[in-house]
């Protein structure tokens, strides 16, 4: 039975992944900082509560020797400090991925972000995986996203006995998955920009787990978008996710949420607004064709499913 | 042919009716959150239909009978991948229409040379505004059998301004990349570019009718991707908005691509961007069709726009000469 690591397990991502894994004929552990609640089903999984950053995690790699990894441990939040979550993400890597080459590792599935190439008015609508990576040119914040894709790109190149697969998915949103765009769209007032509504593309959590695997069983090699059903407009998102739009002029919401962030009153930096503002809508073309991959959920479903999860979160 | 190459992936997530008539969905989707620009639009064709009953119930009537043929792809909540909306455009469509018959009085040439499938509408930029683009895409909307939908490659800039940029997308503009173009025309849309730009859009009143020089990207990407160029000029709009300077500092200062000055332009205010009621003359040339290697040096890709543009001056001297007057 092939053995699979999953970094950052206790996460959303992370058990969604573990489950499906072990349905699907794997062995399964992960490593997390956080201790990881049982599978109520008894589904079977070995969990390590180690940091990356810590000698311990390479005697895990050592001692379990698995034949592919799923990282999934990034921070993606600010409630760590920016110098904190810069250097567990991009230092954790480095550290992955020489466990990787050094301990016979043969599939690699690195899960980045479509976020990694920025949101700028001159984005084409479909950016392939050629594009370049422009994040922290206007979100110098989570430029740590671009570093990592970097990276693993590299690594993907010096080391070709990994084969390594670098997923860019785009929002994501489910029952169990905690994105920026989650907590957004879950808002009562939704502030947006007056006068812009980007197209979006979303993809159901549920989906992207079955996009890791399936690159871990197809032995994928490469970067890939993973973009879901296709794209609507900011407006028809937040009006979808059951919320009511705040439209307010850029000139007053930038400076606010500057203000508010650096309090610790607002969750994301203000380079953030430029997702809100401008597309950063992907091709998956790649995918699709090198994979036979099709998301099972429709954008209908992913947001009635959300809206559901709020009404039953509220009562 | 193979029919894989017309198969880009994006159409696939267009959700699972796939191409359907406008109409349908037109019907479907429920009303969408106004926004300021479509309320505005409402609002003028209200007062319209109030002053001109008549004349606007024929637009009324024809424009929904056009967008009812129109094939669109769009997933279920309206939307093509680009972001147009049929359901979005049909107001401004409307307002486009009024302007195309009863303001610019436009005489449209050449209808029969649109042709089937992916297509690059090649067309000269003038009068300080992009009218002469929304007379094109009304015109292959009314006027050509069956209607067609251009697409409008953008300048970045519009992106960035608030309302403006989103309303171009609803009525089926793309930001003016290279990417987006392609992505376009491999899904047998017709693209609409003008390669002078703004060069042409804000050029000043002596240079009126003098093609400026021709980017070279739309060609690389008709080679690319197998299109024919249908070549297309409008006459009329150069003397909509005559402009006498174009005070660039101001403009690099407000970060536009241009700050012209005409005679009721600033001076006037809003009311200064209201064009002269001038007639549009409007032709489609037969389409062109090239090949030859998309990556090869400037100087031979410059030959094959060079007979564009001659065959776009050619066309604008016709027009020009065969004209009775500028407003008549």
């Amino acid at each position: 039975m092939p053995k699979i690591l999953i970094t950052g397990v206790a996460g959303g991502q992370g058990r969604l992944v573990a489950r499906l894994a072990a349905t699907s004929g794997f062995e399964v552990c992960g490593v997390d900082r956080e201790p990881m609640m049982a599978f109520s089903d008894g589904t079977p999984i070995r969990v390590y509560v180690v940091d990356l950053m810590r000698r311990k995690f390479e005697d895990v790699v050592r001692h379990e020797r698995p034949d592919a990894v799923v990282h999934l441990a990034f921070v993606r939040h600010f409630r760590t400090d920016l110098a904190t979550r810069h250097k567990i993400n991009v230092a954790g890597t480095k550290l992955l991925l020489d466990y990787c080459a050094e301990y016979g590792v043969r599939q690699l599935v690195v899960v980045s972000s479509a976020y990694a190439y920025g949101a700028l008015p001159e984005n084409p609508s479909y950016m392939h995986e050629d594009f370049p990576l422009n994040v922290s040119r206007t979100y110098p914040e989570v430029r740590d996203i671009a570093e990592v894709d970097t990276l693993c790109s590299a690594f993907l190149w010096q080391h070709p006995e990994v084969r390594t697969a670098i997923l860019r998915p785009v929002n994501t949103l489910g029952d169990s998955v905690h994105s920026a765009i989650g907590t957004y769209l879950k808002q009562r007032f939704v502030p947006s920009i007056l006068g812009f509504d980007p197209m979006m593309q979303f993809l159901h959590e549920e989906d992207l787990a079955r996009a890791i695997l399936t690159s871990v069983e197809r032995k994928l090699r490469g970067i890939f978008n993973v973009a879901g059903p296709g794209a609507i407009p900011l407006h028809v998102a937040i009006e979808e996710a059951g919320g009511t739009q705040v439209p307010l002029p850029e000139v007053a919401l930038r400076p606010t949420l500057q203000r508010l962030f650096r309090l610790g009153l607002y969750p994301v930096p203000p380079g953030a607004i430029d997702f809100i503002k401008f597309p950063c809508t992907v091709s998956d073309e790649q995918f699709r064709a090198t994979t036979g991959f099709q998301p099972q959920w429709t954008l209908r479903d992913i947001f009635t499913r959300f809206r559901h999860e709020r009404e039953r979160a509220a009562a | 042919m193979d029919p894989a190459r017309h198969l880009h992936p994006i159409p696939a997530r267009a959700g699972a009716r796939g191409r359907l008539k406008a109409a349908d969905a037109a019907a479907a989707p429920p009303p969408e959150t106004r926004r300021p620009l479509d309320s505005g639009v409402e609002w003028l064709l209200d007062a319209m239909r109030s002053v001109a009953p008549g004349a606007l119930a024929d637009i009324d009537a024809e424009v929904d009978a056009k967008l009812g043929r129109l094939s669109v792809s769009q997933n279920e909540f309206g939307y093509d991948p680009w972001g147009f909306s049929p359901t979005a455009f049909r107001n401004p469509l409307a307002l486009m229409a009024l302007l195309y018959r009863y303001y610019f009085r436009v005489e449209l040439e050449g209808a029969h040379n649109f042709p089937a499938g992916r297509v690059l509408v090649i067309a000269n930029h003038a009068g300080q505004l992009p009218l002469d683009g929304a007379m094109l895409i009304t015109g292959s909307i009314l006027d050509v059998q069956p209607p067609r939908l251009l697409r409008a490659m953008a300048e970045y800039w519009m992106q960035t301004l608030p309302f403006i940029g989103t309303f171009g997308s609803r009525i089926g503009s793309v930001a003016g990349t290279p990417q987006n173009c392609e992505d376009l025309l491999r899904r047998d849309e017709a693209v609409i570019a003008f390669p002078e730009g703004v060069r042409g859009l804000n050029k000043t009143w002596g240079k009126r009718y003098q093609l400026q020089r021709f980017g070279l990207g739309f060609m690389r990407l008709a080679l690319a991707t197998d299109t024919p160029i249908l070549p297309a000029v409008v006459v009329g709009s150069e003397e909509q908005a005559p402009a006498f300077a174009n005070l660039a500092p101001l403009a690099r200062l407000i970060g536009a691509p241009a700050f012209p000055i005409t005679p009721t332009f600033p001076f006037l205010g809003p009311l200064g961007l209201l064009p002269l009621p001038v007639k549009y003359r409007v032709s489609f040339g037969e389409p062109l069709h090239f090949t030859g290697n998309p990556h090869d040096e400037d100087a031979v890709i410059g030959g094959f726009v060079d007979r564009v543009r001659r065959e776009m001056a050619a066309m604008i001297e016709r027009r020009l000469r065969a004209r009775s007057g500028v407003f008549f």
